[in-house]
């Protein structure tokens, strides 16, 4: 069906970075790099309660700092406050420290109110409430297909789970923020962002100005994960800043600020019931769950692409199926969409259960998932991977390995859709013989400009260094953001459209039937003084959706200590058409570790007595460092007839749910909450001395919607500001 | 961070004489800057240490032990290959390669506390002079399982752990002369005083360690458990020195970090290992002796089973 060419010569092959040396070099200006002629320093000020109601805030000693040339507060008059953290004002000065000792003094009246960071506490009759007009807990979402009870009543095993998942931060290396100067007539912005479009569409929006005099130009920009789009408070505060002064005005948030309120995954707490019949047939599913996105989650919002919700029973076929899903508001900053939003919580919970219900059948959790999954090209990848990964010589009683180490083995599987249209894009074709290609996407650090100079380069039968890719403008032809897993697929088609049809319009012009390869310089000779300049866009045909993957993990855990190392990963994905395979195996990669991370290490922490985040650094909110990553091994399965289909996501979901069905494999006992650290592993093990508990206890409580009679917030007196 | 003046001192009497009482020593800076731009430091003038003469040696004592000097870094302490197992082996578990180049052996004992809550900019908690350690009914999942004050912070210098079994001794410079301080004189005022990181009083700068000379068969071993593989703090932390001949142990000493203010050591387990086989049930017995005083918090139950299985594995290296 496809268009695409049948035996490329770059499609499917590994093609290095384009911008790698300049990377490495630090010839490569990011967006927190610009240094526009005058410009200022930019900082924020942040709440210190958790919950206030602000009455007024005074800039004036603020302003008086030597070097501070603006302060503007986010919104005047009464306000409340819903979370540690959230923005108030911001100051732009000559320097960083001038915009430090300015925060400083910023005056705050306000009063503190009553507050509540834990959801499980903030589902209590009698917990603060975050919002006055609405409930913390949400109305519950109930969907039910089949005959549940009665199913289950049929079963022949039915397993019981409850299991939690923590908050992620996104923590993309360059933090989020732009440098943005706003004159009389118009605006330019260089922005961290996944979206300039969205950016400039903001910005024209907040300034009143027409959107053809905003420019947003991105030219590298250090990550998103789903974290970036739109301008962010840190941009508007930016451009007031900066008609404030007429001058260009930066602010890039701190690694602390970064922690605060620019988004996360949320959290989740399920209670799942599975049953089967005794071959292993699914029959029944039953969900109770909950999330908090934080204080934008609850009875107010639903909160959108960041929300609390998630996908069960995930990627299996289940007959009867309940489902009551609801969120929970806390004093907490917003989630938003984090690569793969709802589905790593989803695959915890589901892949979890899978796996406790093969143990009780006595079944291989690889046979139980192919006899149980829909999609054909995942069945397939079990297949492929169990052989690559010695799955058969590998899965073995739980927690039978021999001495103190103990090794196991997990499996997991993950759906994406993947798909983009929309992009437009020119190629311009100069008698030099020199091709250049110019897209309004942007490049989160994906490797879109190498994928464009491969589909052109395939195309014009030249080489991918030949191609001048040109990104990251608003000026440009506009593309969506680079969100969903959706750049790829909706740029590659429009490079093939404006470059097909620039060949065919030099081929027409040139009089040479196939100006490719060798005969590429010739025909642009012929051209005289005119370029060709075409433009194309996507269209149908040249990319689909529907993404599936499958991960083996092999873990060790020292069963004395607690410690989890993971040894090996094994990725089957399919992303229909490789275009790139170099890059789009380090998006696997990437994906891989940000799921390691979510496994083992991650977690904001935040202190029920006072309110604040208590990790809001890389020394405590924990990474996986180089040597916490495994042998990461990827197989894609490449399927040109498909078409393009993204890979950012579901590359990130699996990664978790198998290695904590390894390490329950491993040591015989489930933990039944992200992270998995020692604490939990010690004490799922009985290890840890009675009265002290590590979060891995059961949460039945919750569920039950128990009474308690100190649902009040704790005192908060202690640490406001003086 | 706040302004400050900035004076180099070119030998300790100096360094002691600008300091005054708003005045910090600067070394590598890897505590203090950090300090610093969260403000929880606020000194109106830093006083280089850097150049202070032989703080920058390795060197042999007149009796054969070996002299640190306080500006040695961590990773030059982590190549030295002559120095005992422990101690290279604590050193090479301080933070990161780039932190370990400019990290000093002064400053990795007379860091401050790691607890969150001390660290949280908005935060007053009572080790920073305020009223309630947050620490006791919060998240003390990093908190210590020993402790004689309200405050449960524990000491993290892994270098303290090692050096406790090693007998070693700092060399202070106090009141204009040299003072020598054990590893738990060093540290001994923070068991008693919330406010206390250790037992350094204002003016007091550490010049030296001296480890005594080594004894032929005696060996030490460093272990320690952190949730990461690499550059992250240790969850508990375990040094043990001693030797063992014919199979049983002698002159065994044992520290514990990460689980109280201080190096924790108990000499009753020192005593009853002495002369016992070296095997797990007396490496037992004396992890038992250990933990059995530890009153673990709502979230650090754990460091009691990690605990227990460190004093083994590094009194079972001690034959290796």
């Amino acid at each position: 069906m496809s268009e695409w060419p049948s035996d490329p010569k770059f499609l499917g092959k590994d093609t290095r970075r384009l911008e790698g040396p300049a990377k490495v070099t630090g010839a490569a200006k990011y967006s927190s790099d610009m240094q526009p002629e005058g410009w200022l320093y930019g900082m924020i000020f942040r709440s210190k309660w958790p919950a206030a109601l602000i009455k007024s805030i005074n800039l004036e000693k603020a302003r008086a700092v030597p070097g501070i040339k603006g302060a503007v507060t986010v919104r005047d008059g009464e306000r409340p406050v819903y979370f540690y953290g959230e923005e108030l004002a911001a100051v732009a000065g000559t320097s960083k420290q001038a915009c430090l000792d300015a925060l400083r003094l910023i005056e705050v009246e306000a009063t503190p109110q009553p507050f509540v960071v834990d959801p499980v506490e903030a589902m209590k009759p009698g917990a603060p409430s975050v919002f006055t007009d609405s409930p913390n807990l949400s109305e519950a979402k109930i969907k039910e297909e089949g005959k549940v009870d009665e199913a289950f009543a049929q079963c022949a095993v039915v397993v019981d789970g409850e299991f939690s998942t923590q908050v992620q931060l996104h923590h993309s290396l360059e933090t989020h923020g732009n440098t943005i100067h706003v004159r009389a007539e118009d605006c330019t912005a260089w922005a961290s962002t996944q979206g300039i479009f969205s950016v400039r569409d903001g910005l024209a929006d907040q300034l009143k100005l027409p959107q053809s005099k905003v420019r947003a130009i991105t030219e590298y920009m250090g990550g998103g994960f789903g974290s970036k789009f739109g301008p962010g408070v840190e941009g508007s505060l930016a451009a007031r800043l900066s008609r404030e002064t007429g001058l260009p005005v930066k602010i890039m948030l701190t690694r602390f600020d970064e922690s605060l309120a620019v988004g996360n995954r949320p959290s989740s707490y399920q209670k799942i019931r599975l049953g089967s019949d005794k071959e292993g047939n699914l029959l029944a599913f039953d969900l109770d769950g909950f999330g908090s996105a934080g204080f934008s989650s609850g009875g107010r919002t639903a909160g959108g692409g960041g929300g609390a919700g998630f996908p069960a029973p995930y990627i299996y076929k289940v007959p009867n199926v309940r489902t009551k899903q609801a969120g929970v508001a806390t004093n907490a900053g917003s989630s938003r969409a984090f690569r793969a939003p709802g589905h790593p919580q989803g695959s915890f919970g589901m892949e979890s259960i899978m796996d406790e219900l093969a143990v009780r059948l006595g079944m291989d959790p690889v046979d139980l998932r192919i006899k149980n999954d829909p999609f054909e090209i995942r069945r397939k990848e079990y297949a492929i991977g169990r052989e690559k990964f010695g799955w058969a010589q590998k899965y073995k009683k739980p927690g039978s390995t021999p001495g103190p180490i103990k090794t196991g083995v997990g499996v997991a599987g993950a759906t994406w859709g993947g798909g983009g249209k929309g992009t437009k894009a020119q190629v311009t074709i100069n008698p030099d013989g020199a091709v250049e290609v110019r897209c309004g996407t942007q490049d989160l650090g994906t490797g879109i400009r190498t994928v464009i100079a491969v589909v052109a380069a395939e195309i014009f039968g030249l080489t991918p260094d030949k191609i001048l890719v040109r990104i990251g403008d608003t000026d440009f032809p506009p593309s969506g953001g680079s969100g969903g897993s959706t750049t790829t697929p909706s740029v590659s088609p429009a490079i093939f459209d404006a470059c097909t049809k620039g060949l065919q319009q030099l081929q027409t012009v040139s009089g040479v039937a196939d100006a490719r390869g060798v005969n590429f310089l010739p025909a642009c000779r012929k051209l005289g003084v005119e370029p060709i300049v075409m433009q194309g866009e996507w269209r149908e045909g040249l990319s689909s959706s529907g993404a599936g993957g499958v991960q083996f993990a092999e873990v060790a855990v020292d069963t004395e200590t607690g410690f989890v190392k993971v040894t090996k990963i094994l990725v089957v994905q399919d992303c229909g058409l490789v275009v790139n395979k170099l890059t789009a195996e380090s998006q696997v990669n990437g994906g891989v570790i940000i799921g390691l991370g979510y496994a083992l290490y991650e977690q904001r922490v935040m202190d029920p007595q006072t309110g604040v985040v208590l990790n809001p650094n890389f020394e405590t909110y924990k990474l996986p460092g180089i040597s916490d990553i495994p042998d990461i091994e990827v197989i894609l399965l490449d399927m040109p007839e498909r078409g393009v289909i993204g890979i950012g996501e579901p590359v990130v979901i699996p990664t978790a749910s198998a290695v904590a069905n390894a390490v329950a494999n491993a040591i015989g006992v489930r933990i039944h909450s992200l992270p998995i650290t020692p604490d939990k592993i010690l004490e799922a093990l009985d290890r840890v001395p009675k009265g002290a508990t590590a979060g891995n206890e059961e949460l039945d409580p919750a569920f039950a919607r128990v009474e308690r009679a100190d649902g009040v917030a704790g005192d908060f007196v202690d640490f406001l500001p003086a | 961070m706040k302004a400050f003046e900035y004076v180099n001192a070119q030998t300790p009497e100096s360094a002691a004489g600008l300091i005054g009482t708003e005045g910090r020593y600067l070394a590598g800076g890897i505590d203090l800057l950090g300090e610093m731009k969260e403000y929880i430091a606020t000194p109106a003038r830093l006083v280089n240490v850097k150049n202070l003469p032989t703080t920058r040696e390795i060197s042999k004592t007149p009796e054969g032990g070996f002299r640190l000097g306080a500006n040695v870094t961590i990773a030059e302490l982590a190549a030295q290959a002559d120095l005992p197992a422990g101690l290279i082996e604590a050193a090479a578990e301080v933070g990161s390669p780039q932190i370990r180049a400019v990290a000093t052996v002064g400053g990795n004992l007379a860091q401050h506390s790691r607890c969150w809550y001390y660290r949280q900019r908005d935060l007053t908690c009572l080790k920073r002079g305020g009223s309630t350690c947050y620490a006791r009914d919060g998240e003390n999942k990093y908190n210590a399982i020993f402790t004689g004050n309200p405050c449960i912070s524990p000491v993290v210098s892994n270098l303290a752990v090692a050096l406790t079994v090693l007998s070693a001794q700092a060399v202070v410079w106090r009141k204009s002369k040299e003072v020598r301080l054990t590893m738990a004189e060093l540290y001994a005022d923070a068991w008693n005083n919330p406010l206390a990181q250790n037992s350094l009083q204002p003016g007091d700068l550490i010049l030296a360690v001296e480890i005594p000379a080594p004894v032929a068969g005696v060996r030490s071993s460093y272990l320690q458990v952190s949730e990461k593989s690499d550059f992250d703090w240790a969850l508990v932390s375990c040094a043990a020195a001693g030797s063992v001949n014919e199979g049983k142990f002698r002159g065994v000493k044992i520290a514990l970090g990460a689980v109280a203010p201080v190096p924790f050591q108990m000499e009753e387990a020192n005593a009853l290992l002495e002369g016992k086989p070296c095997n797990e049930a007396s490496a037992n017995a004396a992890a038992s002796l250990i933990l059995a005083t530890a009153t673990p918090f709502s979230h650090n139950g754990y460091k009691v089973p990690i605990a227990r299985a460190l004093i083994r594995r590094t009194l079972l290296n001690l034959a290796k």
